[in-house]
Protein backbone atom coordinates (compact mmCIF):
# COMPACT_ATOMS: atom_id res chain seq x y z
CA UNK A 1 0.00 0.00 0.00
CA UNK A 2 0.87 3.82 -0.90
CA UNK A 3 2.00 5.91 2.10
CA UNK A 4 -1.21 8.20 0.33
CA UNK A 5 -3.34 4.84 0.34
CA UNK A 6 -2.56 4.26 3.92
CA UNK A 7 -3.34 8.09 4.79
CA UNK A 8 -6.66 7.77 3.03
CA UNK A 9 -7.54 4.43 5.02
CA UNK A 10 -6.58 6.22 8.05
CA UNK A 11 -8.84 9.27 7.45
CA UNK A 12 -11.20 6.98 6.26
CA UNK A 13 -11.58 5.65 9.85
CA UNK A 14 -11.68 8.64 11.48
CA UNK A 15 -14.40 9.66 9.38
CA UNK A 16 -16.52 6.67 9.96
CA UNK A 17 -15.43 7.33 14.44
CA UNK A 18 -16.71 11.29 14.07
CA UNK A 19 -19.76 10.41 11.91
CA UNK A 20 -21.13 8.25 14.56
CA UNK A 21 -24.16 9.71 16.93
CA UNK A 22 -22.59 9.36 20.11
CA UNK A 23 -18.30 9.49 20.41
CA UNK A 24 -15.81 8.48 23.13
CA UNK A 25 -14.33 11.76 24.64
CA UNK A 26 -10.80 10.25 23.88
CA UNK A 27 -11.58 10.36 20.02
CA UNK A 28 -11.60 13.78 20.02
CA UNK A 29 -8.24 14.79 21.39
CA UNK A 30 -6.43 11.87 19.40
CA UNK A 31 -8.27 13.20 16.21
CA UNK A 32 -7.28 16.85 16.61
CA UNK A 33 -3.09 15.42 16.67
CA UNK A 34 -3.78 13.36 14.16
CA UNK A 35 -4.69 16.40 11.85
CA UNK A 36 -1.93 18.81 13.15
CA UNK A 37 0.62 15.81 12.43
CA UNK A 38 0.47 16.34 8.66
CA UNK A 39 -1.48 18.72 6.02
CA UNK A 40 -1.98 15.70 3.57
CA UNK A 41 -4.18 14.08 6.64
CA UNK A 42 -6.35 17.43 7.18
CA UNK A 43 -6.59 17.35 2.87
CA UNK A 44 -7.77 14.25 2.97
CA UNK A 45 -10.10 14.62 6.13
CA UNK A 46 -11.68 17.76 4.59
CA UNK A 47 -12.22 15.92 1.02
CA UNK A 48 -13.62 12.57 3.12
CA UNK A 49 -16.00 14.46 5.41
CA UNK A 50 -17.31 16.21 2.40
CA UNK A 51 -17.87 13.46 0.39
CA UNK A 52 -19.55 11.37 3.13
CA UNK A 53 -22.10 14.40 3.56
CA UNK A 54 -22.60 14.59 0.11
CA UNK A 55 -26.04 14.58 -1.62
CA UNK A 56 -24.06 12.95 -4.40
CA UNK A 57 -23.22 10.15 -2.50
CA UNK A 58 -27.11 9.28 -1.01
CA UNK A 59 -27.83 9.77 -4.67
CA UNK A 60 -25.30 7.21 -5.78
CA UNK A 61 -26.14 5.03 -3.14
CA UNK A 62 -30.29 5.22 -3.68
CA UNK A 63 -29.49 4.04 -7.00
CA UNK A 64 -26.68 1.62 -6.36
CA UNK A 65 -28.80 -2.20 -7.23
CA UNK A 66 -27.43 -4.37 -4.17
CA UNK A 67 -27.45 -8.07 -5.86
CA UNK A 68 -29.84 -10.55 -4.77
CA UNK A 69 -28.53 -12.65 -1.82
CA UNK A 70 -25.86 -9.93 -1.09
CA UNK A 71 -26.29 -10.38 2.49
CA UNK A 72 -24.57 -13.66 2.81
CA UNK A 73 -22.28 -13.84 -0.10
CA UNK A 74 -18.88 -14.10 1.61
CA UNK A 75 -17.16 -10.99 1.54
CA UNK A 76 -13.22 -10.01 1.09
CA UNK A 77 -12.61 -9.09 4.39
CA UNK A 78 -14.22 -11.86 6.43
CA UNK A 79 -12.95 -13.52 9.91
CA UNK A 80 -10.81 -16.18 10.10
CA UNK A 81 -12.28 -17.93 12.65
CA UNK A 82 -16.29 -18.92 12.50
CA UNK A 83 -16.76 -19.21 16.05
CA UNK A 84 -15.69 -16.13 16.29
CA UNK A 85 -18.00 -15.05 13.55
CA UNK A 86 -20.92 -16.14 15.55
CA UNK A 87 -20.04 -14.69 18.35
CA UNK A 88 -19.46 -11.27 16.24
CA UNK A 89 -22.96 -9.47 17.26
CA UNK A 90 -22.53 -9.93 20.56
CA UNK A 91 -19.16 -8.51 20.43
CA UNK A 92 -20.54 -5.43 18.09
CA UNK A 93 -23.11 -4.75 20.76
CA UNK A 94 -20.65 -4.62 23.35
CA UNK A 95 -18.17 -2.18 21.60
CA UNK A 96 -21.17 -0.04 20.46
CA UNK A 97 -22.10 0.10 23.76
CA UNK A 98 -18.98 1.29 24.92
CA UNK A 99 -19.34 4.19 22.82
CA UNK A 100 -22.35 5.82 24.57
CA UNK A 101 -21.76 7.46 27.33
CA UNK A 102 -19.72 10.84 26.65
CA UNK A 103 -20.75 13.10 23.84
CA UNK A 104 -18.04 14.42 22.02
CA UNK A 105 -18.17 17.95 22.43
CA UNK A 106 -18.43 17.89 26.13
CA UNK A 107 -18.09 21.55 28.04
CA UNK A 108 -14.95 20.94 30.52
CA UNK A 109 -16.97 20.87 33.51
CA UNK A 110 -17.90 24.67 33.15
CA UNK A 111 -18.58 25.90 36.98
CA UNK A 112 -19.82 29.57 37.65
CA UNK A 113 -19.40 30.95 40.94
CA UNK A 114 -21.18 34.03 42.27
CA UNK A 115 -20.87 35.99 45.45
CA UNK A 116 -22.71 38.50 47.48
CA UNK A 117 -21.12 41.11 50.10
CA UNK A 118 -22.48 40.98 53.73
CA UNK A 119 -25.03 43.80 53.70
CA UNK A 120 -27.06 42.91 50.02
CA UNK A 121 -28.26 40.26 48.16
CA UNK A 122 -29.15 39.60 44.64
CA UNK A 123 -31.14 37.79 42.62
CA UNK A 124 -29.69 36.03 39.34
CA UNK A 125 -30.91 33.81 36.30
CA UNK A 126 -28.97 30.51 35.64
CA UNK A 127 -28.30 29.56 32.11
CA UNK A 128 -31.56 27.08 32.44
CA UNK A 129 -33.94 29.83 33.00
CA UNK A 130 -34.22 29.77 36.96
CA UNK A 131 -33.98 32.27 39.46
CA UNK A 132 -31.90 31.96 42.71
CA UNK A 133 -32.22 35.07 45.12
CA UNK A 134 -29.19 35.20 47.32
CA UNK A 135 -29.03 36.68 50.47
CA UNK A 136 -25.16 38.43 51.52
CA UNK A 137 -22.55 37.01 52.36
CA UNK A 138 -23.34 34.09 50.41
CA UNK A 139 -21.61 32.38 47.84
CA UNK A 140 -23.08 30.11 45.26
CA UNK A 141 -21.39 27.73 42.64
CA UNK A 142 -23.45 26.49 39.60
CA UNK A 143 -23.14 23.87 36.77
CA UNK A 144 -25.64 23.89 34.28
CA UNK A 145 -24.34 21.15 31.80
CA UNK A 146 -27.13 19.50 29.18
CA UNK A 147 -27.69 16.51 31.92
CA UNK A 148 -27.49 17.96 34.87
CA UNK A 149 -28.22 20.97 36.40
CA UNK A 150 -26.33 21.26 40.19
CA UNK A 151 -25.52 24.29 42.40
CA UNK A 152 -23.55 23.92 45.76
CA UNK A 153 -24.02 26.42 48.65
CA UNK A 154 -20.58 27.37 49.61
CA UNK A 155 -21.91 29.65 52.45
CA UNK A 156 -24.85 31.51 53.26
CA UNK A 157 -28.51 31.36 51.86
CA UNK A 158 -30.68 31.45 48.88
CA UNK A 159 -33.81 30.67 47.70
CA UNK A 160 -34.22 28.46 44.37
CA UNK A 161 -36.86 29.26 42.05
CA UNK A 162 -36.11 26.31 39.68
CA UNK A 163 -37.58 26.11 36.52
CA UNK A 164 -39.13 22.74 35.13
CA UNK A 165 -37.84 20.31 33.17
CA UNK A 166 -39.15 17.10 32.89
CA UNK A 167 -35.67 15.15 32.82
CA UNK A 168 -32.65 17.48 34.03
CA UNK A 169 -32.81 17.18 37.78
CA UNK A 170 -31.61 20.51 39.68
CA UNK A 171 -29.34 19.38 42.88
CA UNK A 172 -28.43 21.75 45.60
CA UNK A 173 -25.53 20.39 47.69
CA UNK A 174 -25.02 22.40 51.30
CA UNK A 175 -22.43 20.44 52.97
CA UNK A 176 -23.83 16.69 52.93
CA UNK A 177 -26.98 17.72 52.67
CA UNK A 178 -28.11 17.49 49.03
CA UNK A 179 -31.54 19.01 47.80
CA UNK A 180 -32.77 17.72 44.49
CA UNK A 181 -36.05 18.62 42.39
CA UNK A 182 -37.07 18.96 38.69
CA UNK A 183 -38.85 22.32 39.06
CA UNK A 184 -40.14 24.41 42.29
CA UNK A 185 -39.14 27.19 44.59
CA UNK A 186 -37.43 25.95 47.99
CA UNK A 187 -34.87 28.08 50.33
CA UNK A 188 -31.88 26.16 51.69
CA UNK A 189 -30.29 28.30 54.65
CA UNK A 190 -26.66 26.81 55.01
CA UNK A 191 -26.09 28.16 58.57
CA UNK A 192 -22.94 26.45 59.64
CA UNK A 193 -20.71 23.21 57.99
CA UNK A 194 -22.81 21.18 59.83
CA UNK A 195 -26.22 22.71 59.75
CA UNK A 196 -28.43 23.67 56.86
CA UNK A 197 -32.32 24.17 56.61
CA UNK A 198 -34.80 23.81 54.01
CA UNK A 199 -37.90 25.41 53.43
CA UNK A 200 -40.51 24.23 50.67
CA UNK A 201 -42.78 27.02 48.79
CA UNK A 202 -43.79 25.07 45.70
CA UNK A 203 -43.84 21.82 44.56
CA UNK A 204 -41.69 19.16 45.92
CA UNK A 205 -38.13 18.19 46.90
CA UNK A 206 -36.00 15.50 47.77
CA UNK A 207 -33.85 16.09 50.50
CA UNK A 208 -30.76 13.55 51.12
CA UNK A 209 -27.68 13.74 53.16
CA UNK A 210 -24.46 12.08 52.05
CA UNK A 211 -25.99 10.28 48.83
CA UNK A 212 -29.20 9.36 50.84
CA UNK A 213 -32.51 10.06 50.23
CA UNK A 214 -33.96 10.96 53.92
CA UNK A 215 -37.28 12.81 53.25
CA UNK A 216 -39.49 14.29 50.72
CA UNK A 217 -40.54 17.87 51.39
CA UNK A 218 -43.92 18.81 49.80
CA UNK A 219 -44.92 22.84 50.03
CA UNK A 220 -45.15 24.50 52.70
CA UNK A 221 -42.76 21.89 55.01
CA UNK A 222 -39.02 21.96 56.25
CA UNK A 223 -36.19 20.00 57.41
CA UNK A 224 -33.55 20.98 59.19
CA UNK A 225 -30.12 18.73 58.84
CA UNK A 226 -27.55 19.05 61.50
CA UNK A 227 -24.46 17.03 61.39
CA UNK A 228 -25.87 14.47 59.23
CA UNK A 229 -29.35 14.19 61.48
CA UNK A 230 -32.66 15.21 59.15
CA UNK A 231 -35.93 16.49 61.33
CA UNK A 232 -38.86 17.79 59.54
CA UNK A 233 -40.04 21.22 60.55
CA UNK A 234 -43.62 22.53 61.05
CA UNK A 235 -45.19 24.17 58.79
CA UNK A 236 -44.44 27.07 57.39
CA UNK A 237 -46.98 29.99 56.18
CA UNK A 238 -46.10 32.85 53.48
CA UNK A 239 -44.81 32.73 49.89
CA UNK A 240 -41.73 33.93 50.35
CA UNK A 241 -38.77 33.16 52.76
CA UNK A 242 -38.86 35.13 55.64
CA UNK A 243 -35.06 36.51 55.18
CA UNK A 244 -36.34 38.36 51.54
CA UNK A 245 -38.02 40.72 53.84
CA UNK A 246 -34.96 40.47 56.22
CA UNK A 247 -36.48 38.53 58.55
CA UNK A 248 -35.27 34.95 60.78
CA UNK A 249 -37.63 32.78 62.78
CA UNK A 250 -36.02 31.02 64.61
CA UNK A 251 -36.67 27.87 66.72
CA UNK A 252 -33.91 26.83 69.04
CA UNK A 253 -31.17 27.99 67.25
CA UNK A 254 -27.82 28.59 68.54
CA UNK A 255 -27.13 32.24 68.62
CA UNK A 256 -24.06 31.84 66.21
CA UNK A 257 -26.51 30.97 63.31
CA UNK A 258 -28.94 33.92 64.13
CA UNK A 259 -25.47 36.49 64.88
CA UNK A 260 -24.67 34.66 60.75
CA UNK A 261 -27.32 36.08 59.39
CA UNK A 262 -27.40 39.51 61.40
CA UNK A 263 -24.10 39.69 59.63
CA UNK A 264 -25.21 38.57 56.10
CA UNK A 265 -27.02 42.08 56.38
CA UNK A 266 -24.18 43.94 58.51
CA UNK A 267 -21.04 45.06 56.47
CA UNK A 268 -19.82 45.73 59.83
CA UNK A 269 -18.04 42.62 61.10
CA UNK A 270 -20.15 41.26 64.58
CA UNK A 271 -17.63 39.60 66.68
CA UNK A 272 -19.39 36.30 69.06
CA UNK A 273 -16.12 34.69 70.15
CA UNK A 274 -17.53 32.73 73.62
CA UNK A 275 -18.03 29.31 72.55
CA UNK A 276 -21.13 28.76 75.36
CA UNK A 277 -22.92 31.83 73.96
CA UNK A 278 -22.32 30.96 70.13
CA UNK A 279 -23.83 27.27 71.53
CA UNK A 280 -26.79 29.32 73.08
CA UNK A 281 -30.01 28.12 71.70
CA UNK A 282 -32.54 31.22 70.96
CA UNK A 283 -36.45 31.49 69.82
CA UNK A 284 -37.99 34.01 68.19
CA UNK A 285 -38.86 36.37 65.46
CA UNK A 286 -36.07 38.57 64.80
CA UNK A 287 -35.59 41.71 61.95
CA UNK A 288 -31.82 40.65 61.19
CA UNK A 289 -31.93 42.77 58.32
CA UNK A 290 -32.21 45.76 60.61
CA UNK A 291 -28.73 45.33 62.96
CA UNK A 292 -28.68 47.41 65.84
CA UNK A 293 -32.58 46.41 66.35
CA UNK A 294 -31.85 42.47 66.20
CA UNK A 295 -29.13 42.98 68.67
CA UNK A 296 -31.22 44.45 70.74
CA UNK A 297 -33.93 42.18 70.65
CA UNK A 298 -31.25 39.25 71.37
CA UNK A 299 -30.15 41.74 74.38
CA UNK A 300 -33.13 42.36 75.98
CA UNK A 301 -33.97 38.14 75.73
CA UNK A 302 -31.12 36.77 76.83
CA UNK A 303 -27.86 37.41 79.40
CA UNK A 304 -25.54 39.01 77.04
CA UNK A 305 -23.54 42.75 76.39
CA UNK A 306 -23.64 44.40 73.03
CA UNK A 307 -20.56 46.85 72.46
CA UNK A 308 -20.88 49.10 69.15
CA UNK A 309 -17.58 50.18 68.27
CA UNK A 310 -16.32 52.22 65.07
CA UNK A 311 -15.48 49.11 62.77
CA UNK A 312 -16.80 46.08 65.03
CA UNK A 313 -19.71 45.01 66.56
CA UNK A 314 -18.98 42.45 69.73
CA UNK A 315 -21.30 40.11 71.95
CA UNK A 316 -19.99 38.89 75.15
CA UNK A 317 -21.80 37.30 78.06
CA UNK A 318 -23.01 39.92 80.44
CA UNK A 319 -21.66 41.36 83.24
CA UNK A 320 -18.37 40.01 81.82
CA UNK A 321 -15.45 43.29 82.26
CA UNK A 322 -14.76 45.34 78.59
CA UNK A 323 -10.87 43.61 78.15
CA UNK A 324 -10.49 46.85 74.76
CA UNK B 1 -19.22 48.72 51.06
CA UNK B 2 -21.32 48.18 47.62
CA UNK B 3 -22.32 44.87 47.09
CA UNK B 4 -20.22 43.19 44.36
CA UNK B 5 -21.27 39.85 42.54
CA UNK B 6 -18.53 37.87 40.74
CA UNK B 7 -18.88 35.98 38.25
CA UNK B 8 -15.69 33.77 38.16
CA UNK B 9 -15.00 31.01 35.45
CA UNK B 10 -12.98 28.35 36.36
CA UNK B 11 -11.56 26.77 33.07
CA UNK B 12 -9.19 24.08 32.90
CA UNK B 13 -6.24 26.76 31.47
CA UNK B 14 -6.97 28.34 28.39
CA UNK B 15 -7.26 26.21 24.67
CA UNK B 16 -3.65 25.37 23.62
CA UNK B 17 -2.75 27.50 20.97
CA UNK B 18 -4.81 26.59 17.64
CA UNK B 19 -2.80 26.83 14.33
CA UNK B 20 -5.80 28.72 13.07
CA UNK B 21 -4.16 28.73 9.65
CA UNK B 22 -4.07 25.09 9.39
CA UNK B 23 -7.90 25.16 10.56
CA UNK B 24 -9.39 27.82 7.99
CA UNK B 25 -7.38 26.21 4.82
CA UNK B 26 -9.10 22.80 6.03
CA UNK B 27 -12.24 24.06 6.79
CA UNK B 28 -11.97 25.89 2.98
CA UNK B 29 -11.60 22.94 1.62
CA UNK B 30 -13.79 20.90 2.77
CA UNK B 31 -16.73 23.90 2.58
CA UNK B 32 -15.72 24.36 -0.89
CA UNK B 33 -16.04 20.46 -1.65
CA UNK B 34 -19.60 21.12 -0.58
CA UNK B 35 -21.00 24.15 -2.46
CA UNK B 36 -20.04 25.60 -5.20
CA UNK B 37 -20.85 29.29 -4.80
CA UNK B 38 -17.49 31.04 -4.24
CA UNK B 39 -19.37 33.82 -1.89
CA UNK B 40 -20.70 30.86 0.19
CA UNK B 41 -17.79 29.38 0.72
CA UNK B 42 -15.86 32.79 2.48
CA UNK B 43 -18.69 33.51 4.61
CA UNK B 44 -19.17 29.76 6.07
CA UNK B 45 -15.47 29.43 6.26
CA UNK B 46 -14.88 32.99 8.51
CA UNK B 47 -18.45 32.20 10.58
CA UNK B 48 -16.94 28.96 11.72
CA UNK B 49 -13.79 30.26 12.78
CA UNK B 50 -15.36 32.87 14.90
CA UNK B 51 -17.34 30.52 16.39
CA UNK B 52 -14.68 28.08 16.89
CA UNK B 53 -12.82 31.31 19.13
CA UNK B 54 -15.78 31.89 20.52
CA UNK B 55 -16.55 28.20 22.02
CA UNK B 56 -12.54 28.28 22.60
CA UNK B 57 -13.15 30.69 25.09
CA UNK B 58 -16.07 29.55 26.49
CA UNK B 59 -15.46 25.90 26.98
CA UNK B 60 -12.66 24.01 26.46
CA UNK B 61 -12.70 21.84 23.05
CA UNK B 62 -12.15 18.33 22.86
CA UNK B 63 -11.92 18.60 19.12
CA UNK B 64 -11.31 21.61 17.38
CA UNK B 65 -11.28 19.96 13.91
CA UNK B 66 -14.73 18.27 14.66
CA UNK B 67 -16.44 20.84 16.15
CA UNK B 68 -15.58 22.82 13.13
CA UNK B 69 -16.71 20.59 10.04
CA UNK B 70 -19.92 20.48 12.23
CA UNK B 71 -20.72 24.23 12.62
CA UNK B 72 -19.53 24.32 9.14
CA UNK B 73 -22.26 21.53 8.22
CA UNK B 74 -24.76 23.58 9.97
CA UNK B 75 -24.42 26.62 8.54
CA UNK B 76 -24.20 25.82 4.78
CA UNK B 77 -27.31 23.89 5.83
CA UNK B 78 -28.73 27.49 7.11
CA UNK B 79 -27.69 28.72 3.72
CA UNK B 80 -29.10 26.36 1.58
CA UNK B 81 -32.42 26.80 3.35
CA UNK B 82 -32.31 30.46 2.67
CA UNK B 83 -31.27 30.15 -0.67
CA UNK B 84 -34.44 27.78 -1.06
CA UNK B 85 -36.76 29.87 0.15
CA UNK B 86 -35.44 32.66 -1.14
CA UNK B 87 -35.95 31.12 -4.84
CA UNK B 88 -39.61 29.88 -3.64
CA UNK B 89 -40.40 33.32 -2.39
CA UNK B 90 -39.43 35.21 -5.70
CA UNK B 91 -41.07 32.91 -8.37
CA UNK B 92 -40.04 31.93 -11.87
CA UNK B 93 -39.31 35.86 -12.61
CA UNK B 94 -35.33 34.81 -10.49
CA UNK B 95 -34.18 32.09 -12.64
CA UNK B 96 -30.98 33.38 -12.41
CA UNK B 97 -31.05 31.94 -9.09
CA UNK B 98 -31.48 28.07 -9.84
CA UNK B 99 -28.16 26.27 -9.76
CA UNK B 100 -26.09 26.72 -12.86
CA UNK B 101 -25.90 24.20 -15.39
CA UNK B 102 -22.08 23.90 -14.60
CA UNK B 103 -23.06 23.17 -11.19
CA UNK B 104 -25.74 20.68 -12.43
CA UNK B 105 -23.64 19.02 -14.51
CA UNK B 106 -20.64 18.75 -12.00
CA UNK B 107 -23.42 17.26 -9.84
CA UNK B 108 -24.22 14.45 -12.16
CA UNK B 109 -21.09 13.60 -13.22
CA UNK B 110 -20.38 13.36 -9.50
CA UNK B 111 -22.47 10.86 -8.96
CA UNK B 112 -21.80 8.80 -11.73
CA UNK B 113 -18.55 8.67 -11.04
CA UNK B 114 -20.10 7.68 -7.29
CA UNK B 115 -22.18 5.28 -8.67
CA UNK B 116 -19.21 3.38 -11.09
CA UNK B 117 -17.19 3.52 -7.96
CA UNK B 118 -19.63 1.60 -6.00
CA UNK B 119 -20.65 -0.89 -8.85
CA UNK B 120 -16.84 -1.88 -8.95
CA UNK B 121 -17.22 -3.06 -5.11
CA UNK B 122 -17.39 -5.92 -3.65
CA UNK B 123 -21.16 -6.47 -2.75
CA UNK B 124 -21.10 -6.97 0.47
CA UNK B 125 -18.96 -3.73 1.12
CA UNK B 126 -21.54 -1.96 -0.74
CA UNK B 127 -24.28 -3.41 1.48
CA UNK B 128 -22.78 -2.20 4.19
CA UNK B 129 -22.28 1.48 2.80
CA UNK B 130 -25.78 1.66 1.89
CA UNK B 131 -27.13 0.60 5.67
CA UNK B 132 -24.64 2.97 7.36
CA UNK B 133 -24.68 5.47 5.26
CA UNK B 134 -28.62 5.70 3.41
CA UNK B 135 -30.48 3.71 6.32
CA UNK B 136 -28.33 5.36 9.07
CA UNK B 137 -27.92 1.30 10.59
CA UNK B 138 -25.43 1.73 13.62
CA UNK B 139 -21.94 -0.73 13.28
CA UNK B 140 -24.14 -2.96 15.52
CA UNK B 141 -27.18 -3.13 13.83
CA UNK B 142 -25.27 -3.78 10.53
CA UNK B 143 -23.14 -6.39 12.45
CA UNK B 144 -25.62 -8.20 13.73
CA UNK B 145 -27.97 -8.58 10.66
CA UNK B 146 -25.02 -9.38 8.28
CA UNK B 147 -23.23 -11.89 10.72
CA UNK B 148 -20.13 -9.81 10.30
CA UNK B 149 -17.78 -7.99 13.70
CA UNK B 150 -18.31 -4.64 14.31
CA UNK B 151 -14.39 -4.16 12.75
CA UNK B 152 -14.74 -6.16 9.97
CA UNK B 153 -18.04 -3.59 9.39
CA UNK B 154 -15.22 -0.87 10.15
CA UNK B 155 -13.34 -1.89 8.04
CA UNK B 156 -16.00 -2.13 4.78
CA UNK B 157 -17.03 1.41 5.29
CA UNK B 158 -13.17 2.82 5.81
CA UNK B 159 -11.89 0.61 2.70
CA UNK B 160 -15.33 1.98 0.74
CA UNK B 161 -15.17 4.88 1.39
CA UNK B 162 -10.99 4.98 0.36
CA UNK B 163 -12.43 4.08 -2.73
CA UNK B 164 -14.98 6.24 -3.48
CA UNK B 165 -12.10 9.31 -2.71
CA UNK B 166 -9.70 7.42 -5.23
CA UNK B 167 -12.50 7.31 -7.63
CA UNK B 168 -13.55 11.68 -7.54
CA UNK B 169 -11.08 13.77 -9.75
CA UNK B 170 -9.16 14.79 -6.93
CA UNK B 171 -5.25 17.04 -6.89
CA UNK B 172 -3.58 13.71 -7.51
CA UNK B 173 0.33 15.62 -7.75
CA UNK B 174 -0.97 16.07 -4.11
CA UNK B 175 -1.06 12.72 -3.62
CA UNK B 176 1.86 12.04 -5.74
CA UNK B 177 3.60 14.07 -3.96
CA UNK B 178 3.91 11.97 -0.18
CA UNK B 179 4.55 8.47 -2.01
Amino acid sequence: MTRDAQIVEEAAAWIDRLNRPVVDAAVGPAFDAWMAAAPRHREVIAELQALWQSEALVEALGQSRLAPGVATAPSVITDRSGRLRRAAPRFAAAACAMLVAVMLIVPALLTSTYRTNAGRGRSVVLGDGSRVDMSGDTELRVQILPWKRSAELVRGEAFFDVRHERVRIFRVASGTTSVRVLGTAFNVDRQSPTRTAVVVYRGAVEVGVAGETELVLNTGYGARVVDGHVSAQRRIAGGVPDWKSGWFEASDVPLGVLIDKVQRYSARPILLHDRALQALPISGRFHVSDTERALQAVQAAYHVDIAYGPKTIAIRPAGEADDR
Amino acid sequence: MPAVLHQIENRAGDAPAEDWRAIAATLRRYVRARTSRADVVEDVVQETLSRLVHQGRVQKLLSVYALGFRIAANLLIDHHRRDSRYVAESGEETASLAPSPHRVLAGRQEVAILKEALAAMPPLRRDVLVRRRLHGQSCAAIAKELGLSAKAVEKHITRGLADLHKAMPGDTAAREAVR
